[in-house]
């Protein structure tokens, strides 16, 4: 099996979507903004936030200087950190050195079509304080955005 | 009122004016050349001037519903006190907001703007929808100017019938603002129009949850009202009163030959003329 | 030098995707739609131009705080480290790939914490004139204050941005200044601070 899980994280630390796949032979199976993740998504966040933080602080010039990707045994984790801090992070195997521009390409053509521009989503997830700093709850729930995905990410489960 | 199906049977010859193809007619070959000489000019003109992205011009328009409804919001809050007390808070704070340049206060999100004008009563609901119209109806009615081109094939005035009108809503105005065109007009020549867009391009990103439902419908249908408003706005400049002209916008199911689209319904304007 | 190169290359980015990304359309329906909007509001308004420099200022925000993704999207560009940096992608990309235009930046304040970007052109208002009682208190173009506002917040820069004059209202040029108040932290997960 390719690529694992997706998820994605804003800058109130909190998981606003997440994809797992489970069966290498069913694109469709898994689990999709499941309360079961909720705690390996909390890891999964605590692991970047602290890996991006030593980055930032390794910088050797003035260029800004990020996270790609993470490995580790048996998996690999790729992020994609957008300017206005949301995370795009896809679990893979080792099979592709790179998934940066799967993920730019969702960033770009997916979540800024079906959610930035979709006037009827939230743009910002967390409704109010008590949403920020990782107590939030809200997910990117409509259709268009999730099957956009399913179908950009299905051909890529099983390679 | 006449529905769409006493249309279909009360006039046979039902005239649906292709307005997507250019195919040429065996008819006057040189005509035709003299035709496409124009429009390649046309085409060079409107390439020539200056533009603006596509995506600010979409936010932009379709920011006028929240802001609509942003708008009666304040407008309440001020109703419900003392007219006067109300007016002087404000112009006092925003006096004081000019001298230290401080952001004045915001509204709510896009989204629940929206969701409120969904949950507000018919009243209020209507006098948003009037405000788009309105804002629709300035457009249309300037928007001939911006578009009347002496080497426009498409467009001479004098001569219009109502008929052409409807072709040039369909056809300049709606490629204008949507980068588009209408996909199909229906007319019984009698001053009645349907002009169908099956991927109205100001919705296409909108959805609400992961299955699509009337209140996602209803939630979207403001969205609509400036383009009635901008239908009305061209058919005044061209002399038809709006009391004369009646323009409803509706959902209509996409026709199957067309490619699969993540809006699920298509539009369809109904036009009424009084002669 | 590492500056005029990086300058260089947010211009050719700001060009390149215009010109080849962007579908575009007329800046004169531009002009009319914006043009109808301010109409309305100052009917929706009685005229108090206050109260519609207000409503153009909070509907910009809610334009910017999406279009800033948008932008982030199609331009792949980093946080900036500095105000001199954050100019320049406005004025040269930002400006460029939604505008078409290229504002000037001057003005800078001694700390670098504030500039004005100088709207030789501005869409927005082209060939609007405006009556005596508006020009003495529209912001016309208030709706950029706002956009600007919004889109440098989602990228945690909590900046000021008003008009400081117009054409419109009889003056010289057209100046928008923007000065950043502070630079907002990054969230940390409760519990982890």
């Amino acid at each position: 099996m390719a690529i694992y899980s997706f998820w994605i994280f804003d800058k109130h630390c909190n998981c606003i979507f997440d994809r797992e796949w489970t069966l290498i032979s069913n694109s469709a199976s898994g689990t999709i903004n499941s309360k079961q993740t909720e705690e390996t998504a909390k890891l999964l966040y605590g692991m970047i936030y602290s890996l991006r933080s030593v980055t930032q602080k390794l910088s050797r010039d003035d260029t800004a200087n990020d996270v790609r990707s993470i490995s580790i045994g048996k998996y690999r984790i790729h992020t994609y950190c957008t300017a206005s801090g949301l995370w795009f992070v896809l679990l893979s195997d080792y099979k592709q050195a790179s998934y940066a521009h799967v993920l730019q390409y969702i960033h770009s053509h997916i979540y800024v079509k079906y959610v930035t521009h979709n006037i009827l989503s939230p743009y910002d997830f967390a409704a109010n304080e008590n949403e920020t700093r990782g107590q939030g709850f809200r997910k990117i729930g409509n259709r268009n955005f999730i099957s956009s995905l399913e179908a950009f990410l299905a051909p890529m489960i099983a390679q | 009122m006449k529905s769409k199906e006493d249309i279909n049977q009360s006039d046979k010859k039902m005239d649906r004016p292709n307005v997507a193809s250019n195919a040429p007619t065996v008819a006057d070959t040189q005509e035709m050349t003299e035709q496409q000489k124009l429009q390649h000019q046309l085409q060079i003109f409107q390439n020539s001037l200056p533009k603006v992205s596509q995506t600010a011009y979409m936010m932009l328009l379709n920011e006028c519903v929240p802001l609509s409804m942003a708008v009666e919001r304040k407008r309440g809050d001020c109703n419900s006190k003392l007219d006067r007390n109300c007016d002087d808070e404000v112009s006092q704070a925003g006096e004081q907001l000019q001298k230290i340049h401080v952001s004045p206060p915001l509204d709510p999100p896009s989204h629940q703007l929206c969701r409120e004008l969904y949950e507000a009563d018919e009243e209020k609901h209507n006098r948003v929808l009037d405000r788009l119209r309105n804002i629709g109806f300035e457009i249309g009615n300037k928007i001939t100017e911006l578009l009347v081109f002496s080497n426009n094939p498409n467009l001479q005035f004098k001569d219009m019938d109502l008929l052409s009108v409807m072709k040039f809503i369909c056809r300049d105005v709606w490629r204008q603002m949507f980068n588009k065109q209408i996909d199909n007009l229906k007319t019984n020549h009698r001053g009645t129009f349907y002009l169908f867009d099956y991927d109205y391009q100001p919705i296409q990103s909108f959805a609400l949850d992961s299955e699509s439902s009337e209140k996602e419908l209803q939630m979207v249908k403001p969205f609509l009202e400036i383009a009635v408003g901008v239908i009305k706005g061209v058919l005044a400049s061209i002399g038809h009163a709006p009391e004369d002209v009646i323009c409803l916008a509706s959902y209509v199911d996409r026709p199957d030959e067309k490619p699969k689209a993540s809006f699920t319904k298509g539009v369809s304007f109904h036009v009424q003329i009084t002669m | 030098m590492s500056a005029p190169a990086q300058s260089k290359s947010l211009k050719a980015i700001g060009e390149d995707t215009w010109k080849n990304k962007t579908e575009k359309v007329n800046a004169e329906l531009f002009t009319l739609t914006y043009g109808a909007i301010v109409s309305q509001l100052c009917a929706d308004y009685d005229r108090d131009f206050q109260k519609v420099n207000n409503h153009l200022f909070s509907m910009g925000y809610n334009i910017g705080v999406r279009l800033v993704e948008d932008f982030l999207a199609r331009t792949a560009l980093p946080r900036c480290e500095n105000m001199v940096k954050t100019s320049e992608m406005i004025s040269k990309c930002a400006f460029k790939i939604f505008l078409n235009m290229t504002p000037q930046v001057t003005n800078w304040s001694s700390e670098k914490d504030a500039f004005s970007l100088m709207l030789d052109e501005n869409p927005l208002s082209d060939f609007v004139e405006l009556p005596m009682d508006a020009m003495k208190q529209l912001w016309y173009s208030n709706v950029l204050s706002g956009v600007l506002k919004g889109a440098l917040e989602m990228v945690q820069l909590d900046c000021d941005v008003w008009f400081v004059s117009d054409i419109l209202k009889g003056d010289p040029q057209t100046e928008l200044r923007i000065k950043l108040n502070k630079v907002l932290k990054d969230e940390v997960p409760i519990g982890e601070d």
